[in-house]
C-alpha cells in the first residue's frame, strides 16, 4: 500500500508519468486560490474556469500525441488562429467546419510526412509549419473580424438540459483522448513507438511490427486535428475570426504537456497529466487575475512552476 | 521428411564486405537446427534474413517449393518464423503482456484492446515457461534474464512453426538454461522446426540433431548430430587453412611496456597478471564476455575493477581510472584506446578523414589553443595507411568499412603513441583491408610500440600476436605463444576451463 503510494508519487512501475505530484500542485493552488480570492470557488467562475481552460487543453492533448512519440509540434498556435479566420468568412457551417477539419488533417499529414519521410526535425519541420499557416491566415484576415456561423456560436455557448457546452466539449475530449492514449492499439503504439526512440532504438518497434512512420505520422494528424477543435471552440468564444488568437498556444500546450508529467524524449505520457498541466496554467491565469497579480509577473510563475515540476521528473525513472 | 522452410543460396553483402556467400538452409520439422560458426561467421545476418529484417541480395527462400519473400519483420511473423534475437528488443515502457502482443493485441471492440485476454494469455505463456511474474508489470523493472525469459514467450507465443532462438542463454544460468531446454523439446515433439544459436558446446550436443557450420559467410557444410563430436566440430568451425594474411614476426622485444599484477575484475574473481614489452603484440582470447573487454576497459575507465596494480612505461597508473578523464590520462602516458564499434565509439562519422585523424592530434592541445591543420601529418599518415579516398576532405562515412578502421587506427599512429589497446580490429572488414590492417599494427611494433588485441576471431590473434592470453570466468587460464599454437588449442583451453569450472 505504502508502496503503491510511493509509486504513484513517484511516477514508477507506470509509463503514465509523474502526473500524481502535478495534480498535488494544482489542489494546492486551487486550495490557495479558494481561500484568498472568494470568487474562485463561485460556480460562475468554476464555469469560466472550464470555459478559459478549454482551448489550451484540447490543444495540450493533442500536443501530447505527439510527443509520446518524442517529437513536438510548433504549428499550432498558428492552425488555431486559421481555424478561426476560416470560420469568420461569412459562409455556412455545414462548409466551413469540414473544410477547417479538412485542412487540419492536411497540415498534420505535412508536419508528419516531413517529419518520417524527409527526415526534417520536428521542431524544424513545425516550425516552418507554424510560419506558412500564419502567413495564409494574415493574408486571408490581416485584422480580426468577420462572424461565425451561428451553429459554433450555439455548439460553444449554448445549453442542452440547462447544461453548458463546454462541460460537454470537456467530456468528449476526456473520452477521444482516453481511448486514442490509453484505450486503442494506436495509444499502445504511440507508446511503442515512442519507448523505442527514449531508449535509443528507433527500429525497435518495427521489429514489433509495428509500421512506425505511419503511426508517427498520425500523431501529427491528431494534434492539427485537436489544435483545429480548439480553434472552432476559440471561434465559438469570440464570436469573429482573430490571426492572433492562437499566437503562444503552441508553447503553452507544451507547458502544460511537460507540466503533466509527459516526457519530451518520448514514450512516457497520460491524459489526466496533460489535464492537470494545462488546469494548472489556467487556474494560475485565472486566479491571479482574480487576485490582481500582475500579467507580467504570472508570466514569470508560469516559467518557474514549469521549471520546478520538470525538475522534479527524474528522466531514467523507469529505464528509459 | 519435406522441410518446413529452405533458404537456398543466399548472399548479402553490406558496404563492400560480403557478409553471406551463397549460403543454403533446410529447416526440418520437429527438430532443432543448431548454427555454429565463429562471430562474423554470417550467424545473425542468415537469421536476419530469415526473420525478415534484412533482405537478401541473391538467392531465395523456399516454403512447399514455393518462393516467398518477406519484406519485414510482420510479414515473416505471418509466415511463421518467430526470432528471438540475440539483442534484447523489448521495449522498456511496456508492460510484459504488451509487449508479448504488440503489433497483434486481441481486440475486443474495433480500436480498443481486449487486456483481460491480453494478460490472462500472457499469463499462460508465462506460466509455461515456469515464470512467474505479473504480465502488467512494465519490462524496465525486469531483470536481464528474466527479459530474455520475456523474450522467448513472446516467441512461443507467436504460434509460429519456426523459432530462431539467437544466443537465448547467453543471460541465463544453468537452472534456467535447463528449463530453456525443456521447452525446447516440448516444441520439437509439436512439430516445430527450431533453430539454435549458441556458443556454448555442451548445449548444442544436448539439444540439437542437426548442425549447420558457417565461416566467413560461407557454408561448411551440415551433419547430423550423431556423427559430430565436439572436436570434430570444433575443427569445422574453424578448419581454415591461414593465408598469407598476416606479416612475419619480429623478434626482437624491448623493454617491458605494460605490467599488470594481482589484477581482479571483481571481488570474488581470481587474479591475474600479464606483461608486454616494446615489439610485442599480445593478444587477448577467450569466449564471449569473460573479462577480456572488461580488462581492457577498466585501463580507460570504462570498467571499474576490484584491484590490481598496472604499470605503464614504468609508471604507475593508479586504479580505478576515472571514467571521465580515463582516455585522456593514458594518452598523456602514451597509450591509444581503439574502441570495438567504430561506428558508435570511434570515428566521428559526419567529418572528413583530415578532421577525425587530427582529433586526435589537437586532444593533447589545451582547449583554447590554435587548432592547426596538420595538412601534412595528415598527408603522411593517409599515404602510410593507403586509405582508398579521394583526398583527405573525403567524408568517412562515405568509406568502406576497412578504409575506416585504418582512418581510426591512423588517427592513433599520427599520434605517436608507444602502447595501443585495439578492440577488434577487423571487424566488418574485407579481407584485403585486414592484411593491411595487420601490416599496420606489425609495423607499428617493430618500431618500437607495443600493441594489446582484443578479437573473436581466434585466426586472427593467432596470426598477428606474439602471445595469447586466455581469459575465462575474468581471469586469465594459460598463457600460449601464437607460434606453436593452433586454434584448437585456444578454443579447448576456453572450453575445458568452463567444463573444469561446471564440473566444480
Amino acid at each position: 500500500m505504502k508502496q503503491d503510494f510511493t509509486n504513484l508519487l513517484t511516477g514508477r512501475q507506470s509509463r503514465q508519468g509523474l502526473w500524481f505530484a502535478p495534480l498535488l500542485v494544482a489542489i494546492a493552488i486551487a486550495a490557495y486560490l479558494a481561500l484568498s480570492a472568494p470568487h474562485f470557488v463561485g460556480s460562475e467562475n468554476l464555469l469560466n474556469l472550464v470555459a478559459q481552460a478549454m482551448p489550451l487543453t484540447i490543444t495540450a492533448i493533442g500536443q501530447m500525441f505527439v510527443v509520446v512519440v518524442g517529437g513536438l509540434d510548433l504549428s499550432v498556435g498558428s492552425l488555431i488562429s486559421f481555424t478561426t479566420a476560416i470560420l469568420a468568412l461569412d459562409g455556412p457551417g455545414y462548409l466551413l467546419i469540414p473544410a477547417v477539419l479538412a485542412f487540419a488533417v492536411l497540415v498534420g499529414l505535412i508536419n508528419g510526412l516531413a517529419v518520417t519521410r524527409l527526415n526534417v526535425h520536428p521542431i524544424i519541420a513545425t516550425l516552418a509549419m507554424q510560419y506558412i499557416v500564419l502567413g495564409v491566415t494574415r493574408t486571408l484576415r490581416p485584422v480580426a473580424g468577420g462572424t461565425v456561423p451561428p451553429v459554433v456560436l450555439k455548439a460553444v455557448n449554448g445549453f442542452v438540459f440547462g447544461v453548458p457546452m463546454p462541460v460537454f466539449w470537456g467530456l468528449l475530449v476526456l473520452l477521444v483522448g482516453w481511448m486514442l492514449l490509453h484505450g486503442s492499439r494506436f495509444g499502445l503504439h504511440l507508446f511503442a513507438v515512442g519507448g523505442g526512440i527514449a531508449s535509443g532504438n528507433e527500429q525497435a518497434a518495427r521489429n514489433f511490427g509495428i509500421a512506425h512512420k505511419r503511426i508517427t505520422l498520425l500523431a501529427y494528424v491528431a494534434s492539427a486535428c485537436f489544435a483545429a477543435l480548439a480553434g472552432v471552440y476559440l471561434a465559438g468564444r469570440i464570436a469573429s475570426g482573430d490571426p492572433n488568437v492562437g499566437l503562444g498556444f503552441e508553447l503553452d500546450a507544451i507547458t502544460a504537456v511537460a507540466i503533466g508529467g509527459t516526457q519530451l524524449s518520448g514514450g512516457i505520457g497520460s491524459l489526466q497529466g496533460t489535464i492537470i498541466g494545462a488546469l494548472v496554467l489556467a487556474m494560475l491565469s485565472n486566479g491571479m487575475n482574480l487576485t490582481n497579480v500582475s500579467p507580467f509577473l504570472q508570466t514569470a510563475i508560469k516559467g518557474s512552476i514549469l521549471l520546478m515540476v520538470v525538475g522534479l521528473q527524474k528522466r531514467k525513472l523507469i529505464g528509459l | 521428411m519435406s522441410s518446413l522452410i529452405r533458404l537456398s543460396n543466399i548472399s548479402k553483402s553490406f558496404g563492400g564486405a560480403l557478409a553471406l556467400d551463397a549460403v543454403s538452409l533446410e529447416l526440418k520439422p520437429g527438430s532443432v537446427h543448431a548454427l555454429m560458426g565463429e562471430n562474423g561467421a554470417g550467424k545473425s545476418t542468415l537469421m536476419k534474413i530469415l526473420a525478415g529484417v534484412y533482405q537478401p541480395d541473391g538467392g531465395g527462400i523456399f516454403r512447399n517449393g514455393h518462393s516467398i519473400s518477406f519484406v519485414n519483420p510482420k510479414e515473416a511473423l505471418e509466415f511463421g518464423i518467430s526470432t528471438v534475437f540475440q539483442e534484447l528488443t523489448l521495449l522498456p515502457n511496456l508492460t510484459i503482456a504488451e509487449n508479448m502482443f504488440l503489433g497483434r493485441e486481441p481486440r475486443s471492440t474495433l480500436f480498443s484492446i481486449d487486456r483481460r485476454r491480453m494478460n490472462t494469455d500472457a499469463k499462460d505463456a508465462l506460466n509455461e515457461l515456469g515464470l512467474d511474474l505479473d504480465p502488467e508489470t512494465l519490462v524496465s523493472e525486469l531483470s536481464i534474464a528474466e527479459r530474455q525469459f520475456v523474450e522467448i514467450a513472446h516467441g512461443i507465443k507467436a504460434d509460429a512453426s519456426i523459432l530462431v532462438l539467437d544466443e537465448p542463454t547467453a543471460a541465463l544460468n544453468a537452472a534456467d538454461v535447463e528449463i530453456l531446454n525443456t521447452h525446447i523439446r516440448r516444441l520439437r515433439d509439436a512439430g516445430k522446426a527450431i533453430v539454435y544459436i549458441s556458443h556454448r558446446m555442451d548445449e548444442i550436443f544436448r539439444i540439437c540433431d542437426t548442425v549447420t557450420v558457417l565461416k566467413d559467410g560461407k557454408l561448411v557444410g551440415t551433419r547430423p548430430m550423431s556423427v559430430m563430436n565436439p572436436s570434430s566440430l570444433v575443427s569445422m568451425m574453424v578448419g581454415r587453412e591461414l593465408q598469407d594474411l598476416f606479416p612475419v614476426r619480429s623478434k626482437a622485444f624491448g623493454d617491458v611496456l605494460l605490467e599488470v599484477r594481482h589484477f581482479k575484475i571483481g571481488a570474488g574473481t581470481k587474479p591475474f597478471s600479464l606483461n608486454m614489452r616494446s615489439g610485442e603484440i599480445i593478444a587477448l582470447a577467450g569466449l564471449e564476455g569473460q573479462g577480456q573487454q572488461r580488462f581492457l576497459r577498466s585501463l580507460i575507465g570504462q570498467f571499474q575493477p576490484f584491484n590490481g596494480a598496472v604499470t605503464i612505461k614504468g609508471k604507475p597508473l593508479p586504479l580505478p581510472v576515472s571514467s571521465a578523464s580515463g582516455i585522456r590520462q593514458l594518452r598523456s602516458m602514451g597509450v591509444g584506446f581503439v574502441p570495438e564499434d567504430r561506428k558508435e565509439e570511434g570515428l566521428f562519422l559526419g567529418l572528413s578523414i583530415a578532421d577525425n585523424i587530427a582529433i586526435g592530434l589537437h586532444a593533447a592541445c589545451s582547449e583554447i589553443s590554435l587548432a592547426e591543420n596538420h595538412r601534412q601529418r595528415i598527408e603522411k599518415a593517409m599515404a602510410s595507411l593507403n586509405v582508398k579516398a579521394a583526398n583527405a576532405r573525403v567524408i568517412v562515412s562515405s568509406l568502406s568499412g576497412g578504409n575506416q578502421q585504418k582512418v581510426l587506427i591512423g588517427r592513433y599512429l599520427a599520434e605517436k603513441v608507444d602502447i595501443l589497446l585495439v578492440e577488434e580490429p577487423t571487424r566488418g572488414v574485407d579481407i584485403g583491408a585486414k592484411a593491411e590492417i595487420y601490416k599496420l599494427l606489425r609495423n607499428f611494433a617493430t618500431s618500437g610500440g607495443a600493441v594489446v588485441v582484443l578479437s573473436r576471431e581466434t585466426v586472427e590473434l593467432i596470426g598477428l600476436c606474439d602471445r595469447i592470453y586466455v581469459f575465462h570466468a575474468d581471469t586469465i587460464v594459460s598463457e600460449m605463444s601464437a607460434d606453436t599454437v593452433s586454434e584448437q588449442n585456444i578454443l579447448n583451453a576456453a572450453l575445458n576451463a568452463e567444463a573444469a569450472i561446471e564440473r566444480e
